[in-house]
């Protein structure tokens, strides 16, 4: 069974299953476990324009069925990342996505407009759950308005895909996703982490030294499923669906609920070569399920969908 | 090479109440330095860092030693000899080759004891080493007969007084440090001690093998870091693949 995926502007992907942004670091730090070429794709760990230092730790925290961080999005900013490990990506043979983050509208142009000039760059995914610092901190996925901006800037400086990656920590995703479609968004990818707090019982505090996390694993999945169901519904663009895939069942309930391809995050920190038996095992559980190719199985599980089968 | 492995255990032993000690057969795994550890599953959504208590290239194994203090490690003491673990493995840096020619002192706190062992294990026929070994109380001073039978000067103590001097390690520790102004230190245990050592062995060859939280273990996911200090001021290091030995004077404590 052919498993490309054709995304807009060009983007090709072998296969429907990408490694998701902070999970996979800058790139090389999982080569010598991972064939990085079979996968999808890898969105590299978020990007700024110049260096983040991150949260105070501890920065992880286990919870049932799931994973709280708080890394804080450190980073070594964008030239750093550019010389020491875009190359390897590049080199690798996978699609390469770059998680762009900022604290301005400024910021996140700043890094799209570096980023032209580079070969090697597939994609930019443009993580807009960070805080905006000139409206008070509170996050640009929280405001319609304040995402169309994030996203226009960034559409005005590159002709590259671009995918804008929604927060599920806000009444509707959907309102969001639309404005970031207006705007000039290529794809959505959704969920990034849902806000927790963990208490450290010994020590009579918050666990994290960032206060609080954000939640990811198999443990956040159905709320997972929900956001894509409803922006899949809400826009005609591509979804790129991620929270809480652990194996290849995970994916056809993503894809079902309407997304084109997905991303697979705190099951690499378990099981660093699960993303690749996802991928081996796909064309025989879609075909179990009666799909006889990829593109057939998107959005089944959609209403629309469902009316014209009769299911 | 580190890799993911999936390791038989050869042995269990049980050096104490709460404590266990696995040997793993694997050639990849005896091929590690002291100081590296592996990155063990579990049924939790994390894997479990714990360090290399015995290495031996000569029988392919490798052990690890760990107090059982929670879900991961309750399930990883029933495992028995002859199952299978998985692990990522042998990750990190180690301990340096200690300086011949220098006093050297290994300092260990509890569980901080084994990975200290497993250096004297592997240099200790080059350079003679004295070892502190300190816990809260006897049962948690592990893996002393090992280090009797290597001929290791050896000062015990305990925080109960129960075995030992009664106290922390910190005193015995800063007495071996004035006989000794040119000597080394290798050190692992709870932060306070680690702490108590890098402030007492400022401009001394001193070594600290670290602990943190972990996600990935493999140096991706940048949860695990301690604030050290860089060219343009602090900045946090990953104590899986920077550390989690790291000498002294590069953290920022
Ligand atoms: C590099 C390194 C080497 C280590 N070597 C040893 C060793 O040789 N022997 C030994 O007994 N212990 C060692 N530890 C500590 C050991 O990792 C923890 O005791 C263990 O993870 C606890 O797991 P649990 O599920 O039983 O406990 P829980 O408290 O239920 O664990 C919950 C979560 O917290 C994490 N966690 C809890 N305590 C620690 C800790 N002290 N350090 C890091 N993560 C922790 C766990 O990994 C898990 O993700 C080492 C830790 C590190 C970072
Ligand atoms: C440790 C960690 C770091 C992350 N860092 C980023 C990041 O830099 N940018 C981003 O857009 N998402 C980040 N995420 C969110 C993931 O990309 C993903 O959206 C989320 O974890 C849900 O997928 P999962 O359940 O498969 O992990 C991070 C997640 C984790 C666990
Ligand atoms: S545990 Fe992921 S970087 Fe160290």
């Amino acid at each position: 069974m052919d498993m490309t995926v054709r995304l807009p502007r060009g983007l090709t992907l072998a296969n429907p299953v990408m490694a998701a942004s902070g999970t996979f670091g800058f790139g090389p730090e999982y080569g010598a476990y991972v064939d990085i070429g079979r996968l999808g794709g890898v969105s590299a760990k978020g990007v700024s324009p110049d260096p983040w230092p991150g949260n105070p730790p501890p920065r992880v925290w286990e919870t049932p069925g799931g994973l709280l961080n708080s890394i804080g999005l450190q980073n070594p900013g964008i030239e750093t990342f550019i010389a020491q490990d875009l190359p390897f990506l590049r080199e690798s043979g996978t699609r390469v996505i770059v998680n762009v983050i900022g604290h301005t509208v400024e910021e996140y142009q700043r890094v799209a407009a570096r980023l032209e000039r580079e070969p090697g760059v597939d994609a930019l995914e443009i993580n807009i759950s960070c805080p905006n610092i000139k409206a008070g901190g509170m996050s640009f996925g929280h405001d319609p308005d304040q995402a169309y901006a994030v996203t226009q800037a960034v559409r005005a400086v590159t002709d590259r895909p671009v995918m804008v990656k929604l927060s599920p920590n806000i009444e509707s995703p959907a309102r969001i996703a639309e404005a970031a479609v207006a705007a000039g968004a290529d794809m959505i990818s959704a969920i990034n982490t849902l806000v927790g707090l963990a208490i450290d019982r010994h020590n009579r505090r918050p666990a994290l030294g960032g206060v609080t996390g954000g939640l990811s694993g198999p443990a956040v999945k159905p709320v997972a499923l929900r956001v894509v169901y409803e922006v899949a519904q809400a826009v005609a663009v591509p979804v790129i669906g991620m929270g809480g895939i652990a194996q290849v069942e995970d994916v056809l309930d993503f894809l079902m609920a309407g997304a084109s391809a997905v991303m697979v995050g705190t099951i690499t920190f378990q099981h660093p070569n699960r993303m690749l038996a996802i991928i081996d095992g796909l064309p025989a559980a879609l075909a179990v399920h009666g799909f006889s190719s990829l593109p057939e199985i998107v959005g089944v599980a959609l209403p629309t969908r469902r009316q014209e089968s009769g299911r | 090479m580190a890799g993911e492995y999936d390791v038989v255990v050869q042995a269990v032993r049980v050096p104490g109440s709460g404590y266990v000690e696995l040997v793993l057969e694997s050639p990849e795994l005896a091929q590690a330095v002291p100081g590296q550890f592996v990155h063990v599953l579990t049924p939790g959504t994390l894997r479990r860092p714990i360090s290399f208590s015995r290495i031996s290239a000569a029988t392919a194994t490798a052990a690890i030693l760990f107090q059982v203090v929670g879900a991961g490690t309750a399930w990883l003491a029933g495992v028995a000899a002859g199952q299978t673990v998985n692990v990522l493995g042998p990750l990190g840096h180690g301990f340096p080759v200690p300086e011949p020619g220098r006093a050297w002192c290994v300092v260990g706190g509890g569980v901080g004891i084994p990975p200290l062992f497993a250096a004297v294990q592997r240099w200790g026929g080059q350079v003679a080493a004295s070892a502190i070994l300190g816990a809260r109380t006897a049962a948690g001073l592990v893996m002393v007969e090992d280090f009797a039978e290597r001929g290791t000067a050896l000062t015990l103590t305990t925080d109960d007084g129960s075995r030992g001097e009664a106290g922390t390690v910190l005193g015995p520790f800063k007495r071996w440090l004035r006989a000794h102004p040119d000597g080394q230190v290798y050190a692992c245990g709870p932060t306070p001690m680690l702490a108590g050592i890098a402030a007492a062995t400022r401009g001394h060859r001193a070594f600290l093998a670290l602990e943190q939280r972990m996600g990935c273990g493999i140096g991706a996911c940048l949860a695990c870091v301690v604030p050290v200090h860089g060219p343009s001021g602090p900045r946090y290091a990953r104590v899986c693949s920077e550390g989690p030995v790291f000498a002294a004077e590069r953290l920022a404590w």
